[in-house]
């Protein structure tokens, strides 16, 4: 079967080759284009109507076309309402363009095609690449924060990171990952994209907008709009930013004197002796050693190109990265080359090719690594020649710089993507479109890597010992090498039909047919030397370079999936007044068990634009546009579902051991449900855009539902089912909210222009119902989140702190432990029967932040503009994990220098005494407020004049200076306030969060 | 035109026609794909030789390494509870998790969890095997190779139900697999009891009294009895117990040849001495993956690089120090002592052993578990993984014997009591009869209480005593004496349930008294 849908898409490729129509009698048409203030406007695209032959007006907004005498010119610029004007023989035509304000003619993906802003009746936002440019970030999504009323974006600091996305709360409890597709290629990720290669992003948020895509839309749907080349013109544009990223919050923790004395507090209060610090005399801050101030620098050359039959596009992107903590560092290299041919005016094919590579360099240094090492410990007394930890944490913690010398540039990892698509598309009977494109997406990675030896270390003297130094000699040096494949073919085939008819209506009709195909592979060994140490060269660092005789091991494994569906969509408009969108989709994937494999889902959605109506404009004045719309959507989602659950997986790690003979083993890997099938998402949504004064003023305001059945649950079975993980269908649960997006913007005078906007989200999620297949309770990170009916997903529930015991009366009158002692964290008797147990446990909060908001402001005088832009988040709790370490002594959080000692001394941290487990039980001790508001961009820029400019040869040249996260009001002690919500069932925990930098940049954006 | 016209009534009737037939046929095929480089139930190939079943059980064998079924957990749980060990190490080396465990009351999660988790983990693999048995028609084999796969299957299930159940009291009986996992609430201790006798019973009766020489260590016939035996003891089913371990003692298979410094070195693994033993292997090229982790979490926290070999948790406590008779030679093979400025100590490597307390913490090191410097140069590594842990010695089997014929009381018993404790002193002395003489006492409570003692020496740091002074009820004296206040026998004498267990059976699991 496969063999016959690769001859299918073979077969209609070739098919659209053979069209060819052609016609003559052309004049040639020269003119002028400006806007309403009689300035000319350079790169208006020029096209004749009913072809895609175009050419591109000048710096002075001049333009010549050879165009047919009876024909029509359409004239467009991005932000100007597009004019047609019928030549009727006319040889010169002069153009005014009228600005776009209501951005009613911008063009959004829908998901296999585009459409009109104007006619949408679904919730799509739309963010211009140039935004997502400018911005210093190696990821494209990381620039999306804040702007976008709807989406929550979570950025991470570490080099070349990619952000948690979610759109519209959480639709799911194993997946809320959206979906991305780049120019058509269904995509789990975009970080093989050059930001500045971005022509637009659109986020189809509700259901009605994303259900063409079936089974893998449910969680909302991004889609990127690479750069095309300008029409009519060849244009070269660099942009370059150079930033230095900086860790302005950094953890609290005791240097050596407090550590002391919170040290030897903690043993008297367990009666033990008191430990012997005279020999260390350090006093080390070991965040301040592993973190850096670390540059980021992003490039990128663009070359474009229209001549008479073809345009091309031609982009380079080199980002360099070095993380915040040493010494991590992240390239990326990306080529791409974009490429359109109009074979006729009906008939064209094009391609698309992105290369992309990467390398990464980890970090070497763990953030708790630092946190935890004590800090009387001096650093070394030379290169290879460290202090070990004292004795209380040697065996547990180690010196946090000899780990990150040792591991640095230990290790080589690259990846490798090539992907791209070619396209035909055939215009025929006037009103039909044919568009065929396959897509192919490569991706290889490998990694090598080494183990350096182990320094010496020092052991500093205790107890009257004398300091001693020890040396590894059973040390063996590893190499390990590994290499990953990945690939991916889709086909996406549409025939559309577009009419317009007499008296305003306005219908196109679609319909189509895709498959996906995915599968990957990977390998990966290590061989450890027995004699020899590996020297740090990594042209040495290939297994073969030790003798295949020494230990060694090796993996390998892979995986395979298919989608395919067929779809359909039917647009329909009357008089821009009334509109309508409906779509269809049947799709299958290979995941679920052949009955559980297939669903139909769709949508329909009606607008009407009430400003179009005569008694509006009769009567409401100051109202330029105002639509109300509506929509009902159905998907599937079966994004992550791993394949084949529904039959019973073997695992073959195991061994048993009889004497000194190993036996390989073989167990179940998890247990099957096979009726197990993709989680069924449906969703309202109502909304109202609005301009009014003038469209300086706009909203956007939408209310949506979004209901989730048969929730696809990775489910912890209690342990006395054996162990085994297990994948079902449990119940229902609910998203519903409001997004408002508020925008004002207005000239003062001829020079200066000013816009200022805010967006506001709040999402209420909620467990309806968990089903009636488990008896069991549904818990996150080891039971410190659960997820039951009538409460949001994932919330905390423990103890909540009301004190602490301060006296032995309060010990007598206030509800305790059995055990409970006097400066034990005392919790609150929730269920009033006089004493604390289990059952005193409660909702604590939730970790998912209910309410976001973002604002900015945009000033522009003469050259001048400024961009001021803000975000935060409301309502959600953080968990300090990382304060909960007790396995050893650690180093201390500078809170537990206000613990308590006696009477009155403290009301909120327990005594110093890590052997009462009464203190560690999960309470709102360890909650903090997960509230704050971040400055998350000042920019300044300067863009030069047209006539300084054209004497050095370019036509534009902006110059910037920019700050980000220059500042975080929060009252979270971590490296960074951000929800940490990548965990469904158990998120919200700060572990040592990789710390977000404020980055200071310099750029400059050149067009020649 | 006319050409083009044709030509889009056909590619459409093309497109129409290949579009419908791929989705409503052949779709079929291209969206099913396989699990790839893994295998499922129904094509897993079954090696040719042994019994089908042999690949199922010994992935249950190799749960019996698992960290907390023998290591951590077990060892925390079994020995650090009792009044002859102490936490040991650094004193807030641990965090208050395993603190709790040497001073009361355990916490409810955490290691307690762990420990719930991997021997629930074992019941489920044994139970897949059964499920096996019983359901697959797929697998080929005879009665017999049937019979014997069960067997083994439920010595598994019944020792880690026995182990459960003495350390939590009430837990689920999970018996088979479930198709559908229902909330199953805890059995009654008798119940377990009850399902472990059958489960043993039927494995005494089905196992082979010995396995070829490459199997050494699967589970027999005498391993089965010796754990029924001590089950039975449990329940003071003193005549059965008798019987069972009579049983063990007469099959020829074990005897008390292997001298007491030898049995727990490398060199007496699978001795005479031994009926049930976990068995951990290691090489140059794999010095871990194949092991235990046992010895290396008890093994000395060195700074000195010779004496970095573990944890230096388990130590051996000053009440068990005291607990020895004059000259007994078992003390020194037991306690390892930390060298002191003014008393150097030699290991029985001959080793000067690690000073104290410049280069480790503590003054003693549980000495069982020590691994010969000979196989730490042999397998470039000092953990000791490649140490096998004593689930049960032929001299415990003796010594469950006398005590139970001393509890049935009457000259024969008690001359059959005095005979079994004798001849385990009797290797303990290792010729020296200036020492530990012949126990000669006939009266029942004298008897009780020297074959008490006997059994805490010679089982001594072996994950007998905590669960001894529990059912002969002698816990909180026994406790109070070591120093562990903490203790209280109407909460500690079981662990608590996990409470993360609790939660997700939405409280059909149910705590234990005190917590």
């Amino acid at each position: 079967m496969k063999k016959i849908f690769t001859k299918f898409s073979v077969l209609t490729i070739l098919c659209l080759f053979l069209f060819s129509v052609a016609n003559a009698q052309n004049i040639t048409v020269t003119g002028s284009v400006k806007d309403d203030g009689n300035i000319a406007i350079p790169f208006v695209t020029v096209l004749i109507k009913g072809t895609n032959r175009a050419v591109q007006s000048d710096a002075s907004g001049n333009y010549s076309i050879s165009a047919p005498s009876n024909g029509t010119l359409v004239y467009s610029y991005l932000g100007y309402i597009t004019q047609e004007i019928a030549v009727n023989n006319k040889t010169k035509i002069d153009v005014t363009l009228k600005a776009d304000t209501k951005n009613l003619e911008q063009v959004v993906v829908v998901g296999y095609g585009t459409q009109k802003r104007k006619d949408l009746t679904g919730a799509i936002s739309s963010v211009s690449g140039d935004d997502v440019a400018k911005m210093p970030a190696v990821s494209p999504l990381a620039s999306l924060q804040g702007k976008v009323a709807g989406l929550t974006v979570v950025n991470s600091g570490g080099a070349g990171s990619q952000p948690v996305i979610r759109i519209r709360g959480i639709a799911s409890t194993n997946d809320a990952n959206p979906l991305y597709v780049v120019d058509g290629l269904i995509q789990d990720n975009i970080d093989y994209l050059n930001p500045a290669d971005i022509e637009s992003i659109d986020l189809l948020r509700d259901a009605s907008s994303s259900a063409i895509y079936g089974l893998r839309g449910a969680n909302g749907v991004i889609a990127v709009t690479t750069k095309r080349a300008a029409k009519g013109q060849t244009r070269i544009n660099f942009t370059s930013n150079v930033g230095v990223q900086k860790v302005l919050n950094k953890i609290a923790v005791t240097d050596a004197e407090g550590f002391k004395k919170l040290y030897s507090t903690q043993l008297a209060n367990i009666n033990a002796a008191p430990f012997d610090f005279s020999n260390y005399t350090g006093n080390t801050n070991w965040q301040d050693l592993i973190l850096q101030n670390a540059i980021i620098n992003s490039n990128s050359l663009s070359v474009s190109n229209t001549g008479e039959k073809s345009t091309t596009l031609i982009n380079l992107g080199y980002n360099n990265q070095d993380g915040v903590v040493k010494y991590e560092n992240f390239q990326k290299f990306v080529l791409r080359l974009s490429e359109e041919i109009r074979v006729t005016d009906k008939f064209k094919i094009g391609g698309d090719f992105t290369g992309f590579h990467s390398k990464y360099n980890p970090a070497s240094a763990g953030l708790n690594n630092a946190l935890w090492a004590s800090p009387i410990v001096p650093v070394q007394t030379n290169a290879s020649t460290f202090y070990a930890m004292p004795s209380f944490q040697r065996a547990q913690v180690g010196n946090p710089i000899a780990a990150l010398e040792r591991n640095n540039r230990s290790a080589i990892n690259k990846n490798f993507r090539f992907n791209g698509s070619i396209f035909a598309e055939l215009k025929f009977l006037k009103n039909f479109t044919l568009r065929s494109t396959l897509y192919a997406d490569y991706a290889f990675g490998t990694s090598r890597g080494f183990s350096r030896p182990p320094f010496t270390f020092i052991n500093v003297g205790e107890n009257g010992g004398a300091t001693t130094t020890t040396k590894d000699n059973l040390f063996r040096s590893t190499v390990t090498q590994g290499q990953s494949e990945s690939h991916r073919y889709q086909q996406d085939h549409t025939l559309t039909y577009e009419k317009s008819l007499e008296g305003g209506h306005r219908l196109t009709a679609m319909a189509g047919f895709t498959s996906l195909r995915f599968a990957n592979s990977s390998v990966s060994g290590s061989r450890t030397d027995s004699t020899l140490v590996v020297p740090g060269d990594p042209d040495l660092w290939y297994l073969g370079i030790i003798n295949p005789n020494n230990i060694q091991s090796n993996a390998g494994g892979g995986g395979e999936e298919s989608n395919a569906g067929v779809f359909g969509r039917v647009s329909y408009a009357y008089k821009d007044k009334y509109l309508f969108n409906g779509t269809i989709r049947r799709d299958g994937s290979s995941r679920f068990a052949p009955a559980n494999r297939w669903g139909t889902f769709g949508s329909v959605g009606f607008g009407w634009v009430a400003s179009e109506e005569d008694f509006f404009k009769n009567n409401i004045k100051g109202i330029d546009y105002l639509k109300i719309r509506t929509s009902w959507g159905r998907l599937g989602n079966s994004n992550s579902v791993p394949g084949n659950l529904y039959q019973q997986g073997l695992s073959t790690g195991s061994t048993a051991i009889f004497g000194d003979n190993i036996y390989t083993a073989v167990q179940n890997a998890y247990q099957p449900d096979p009726n197990l099938h993709f989680e069924i998402v449906q969703g309202t949504d109502i909304g109202l855009e609005v301009k009014a004064l003038d469209t300086r003023l706009s909203a956007d305001i939408n209310f949506y539902s979004k209901t989730t059945t048969g929730l696809l649950t990775t489910f912890p079975l209690p342990a006395a089912q054996g162990g085994l993980t297990y994948f079902t269908n449990l119940g229902k649960n609910t998203n519903k909210g409001i997004e408002a997006t508020l925008g004002w913007s207005d000239k003062i005078g001829k020079e200066f222009s000013y816009s200022l906007s805010g967006n506001f989200s709040y999402n209420k999620n909620r467990i309806v119902s968990l089903g009636n297949t488990t008896e069991f309770q549904i818990t996150g990170n080891s039971g410190i989140n659960l997820t039951s009916t009538g409460q949001s997903i994932g919330y905390f529930y423990g103890y909540r702190q009301v004190g602490i015991y301060q006296t032995a009366k309060d010990m007598l009158s206030m509800p305790a432990f059995s055990n409970s002692q006097l400066g034990d964290i005392a919790y609150e008797d929730i269920n009033g029967d006089g004493i604390i147990s289990p059952l005193d446990r409660t909702y604590l909060g939730t970790p998912f932040p209910p309410y976001s908001y973002g604002m900015s402001l945009s000033l522009a005088y003469k050259g001048f503009d400024a961009l001021v832009e803000g975000q935060g988040v409301v309502g959600n709790k953080i968990y300090t994990q990382r304060r909960t370490a007790n396995f050893a002594t650690l180093n201390y959080e500078s809170n537990r220098l206000n613990a308590w000692t006696g009477p009155g001394t403290s009301n909120v941290e327990p005594i110093l005494d890590n052997t009462r487990g009464n203190n560690f039980l999960f309470s709102s001790y360890f909650l903090e407020p997960g509230d704050y508001f971040r400055l998350r961009t000042v920019q300044l820029g300067y863009t030069f004049g047209k006539t300084l400019m054209t004497k050095i040869g370019a036509q534009r040249l902006r110059v910037y200076v920019s700050g980000q996260n220059l500042k975080t009001w929060t009252k979270a002690t971590g490296y960074t306030p951000e929800a940490q919500i990548g965990s469904i069932l158990g998120g919200g925990a700060d572990n040592g969060v990789y710390p977000v930098p404020a980055v200071y940049t310099f750029g400059l954006n050149i067009t020649f | 035109m006319k050409i083009f016209n044709n030509y889009k009534r056909n590619l459409c009737v093309a497109l129409t026609a290949a579009t419908f037939v791929s989705i409503n046929s052949g779709c079929k095929d291209f969206l099913d794909t396989q699990r790839q480089g893994a295998y499922t139930a129904d094509n897993y190939p079954y090696p040719q030789g042994g019994t089908p079943y042999d690949q199922f059980l010994f992935s249950a064998y190799d749960a019996l390494r698992a960290y907390n079924y023998v290591s951590d957990g077990f060892m925390v749980v079994t020995s650090i509870r009792s009044d002859d060990a102490d936490k040991g190490s650094t004193p807030t080396d641990g965090g208050a998790d395993v603190i709790a465990m040497d001073n009361f009351p355990a916490l409810t999660n955490g290691r307690v969890n762990s420990l719930w988790t991997e021997y629930y983990a074992m019941i489920g693999r044994c139970n897949t095997i059964l499920d096996k048995v019983q359901n697959d028609k797929d697998i080929i084999a005879t009665d017999q190779m049937k019979i014997q796969a069960e067997a083994e299957a439920r010595f598994l299930r019944g020792y880690s139900y026995f182990v459960l159940v003495r350390a939590f009291g009430r837990v689920p009986k999970i018996d088979k697999i479930q198709a559908v996992a229902s909330n199953v609430p805890q059995s009654t201790p008798a119940e377990i009891y009850a399902f472990i006798e059958s489960d043993l019973q039927f494995a005494a009766t089905n196992l082979p009294a010995v396995w070829d020489k490459k199997f050494v260590g699967r589970s027999t016939k005498g391993m089965a009895n010796g754990i029924l035996a001590k089950a039975y003891l449990y329940q003071q089913k003193w005549n059965q117990a008798m019987t069972t371990a009579n049983i063990v003692m007469t099959s020829g298979q074990y005897d008390l040849s292997t001298p007491y410094t030898t049995i727990f070195g490398e060199a007496g693994e699978n001795s005479k001495e031994s009926i049930f033993e976990i068995q951990g292997t290691a090489s140059a090229t794999v010095p871990t993956n194949n092991g235990i982790q046992y010895a290396s979490i008890q093994g000395t926290r060195g700074s000195s690089t010779e004496w970095n070999r573990g944890w230096g948790w388990n130590m051996p406590s000053a009440m068990l120090e005291a607990a020895y008779e004059p000259g007994d030679p078992r003390k020194t093979r037991t306690i390892l002592y930390s060298s002191t400025a003014s008393t150097p100590s030699t290991t029985i490597y001959g080793q000067t052993a690690p000073l104290f307390p410049t280069d480790v913490p503590n003054t003693k090191y549980n000495q069982k578990v020590l691994a010969n410097p000979t196989y730490i140069a042999m397998y470039n590594n000092r953990a000791g993984w490649w140490m096998n842990v004593r689930i049960l010695r032929y001299a415990d089997v003796v010594l469950m014997y006398a005590e139970a014929a001393n509890e049935l009381g009457g000259t024969a018993n008690t001359t059959a009591a005095l005979a079994a404790v004798n001849s385990v002193r009797a290797r303990a002395r290792a010729g020296n009869n200036s020492i530990l003489p012949d126990v000669t006492t006939t009266d029942q409570t004298a008897l009780r209480n020297a074959i008490r003692q006997e059994r805490r020496i010679e089982l001594a740091m072996e994950h007998e005593r905590f669960f001894d002074i529990v059912r002969w009820g002698i816990d909180q004296d026994a406790m109070i004496a070591a120093g562990k206040t903490g203790y209280n026998p109407n909460r500690d004498r079981l662990l608590p349930i996990p409470q993360q267990q609790i939660d997700l059976s939405k409280g059909v699991l149910t705590q234990n008294p005190g917590y």
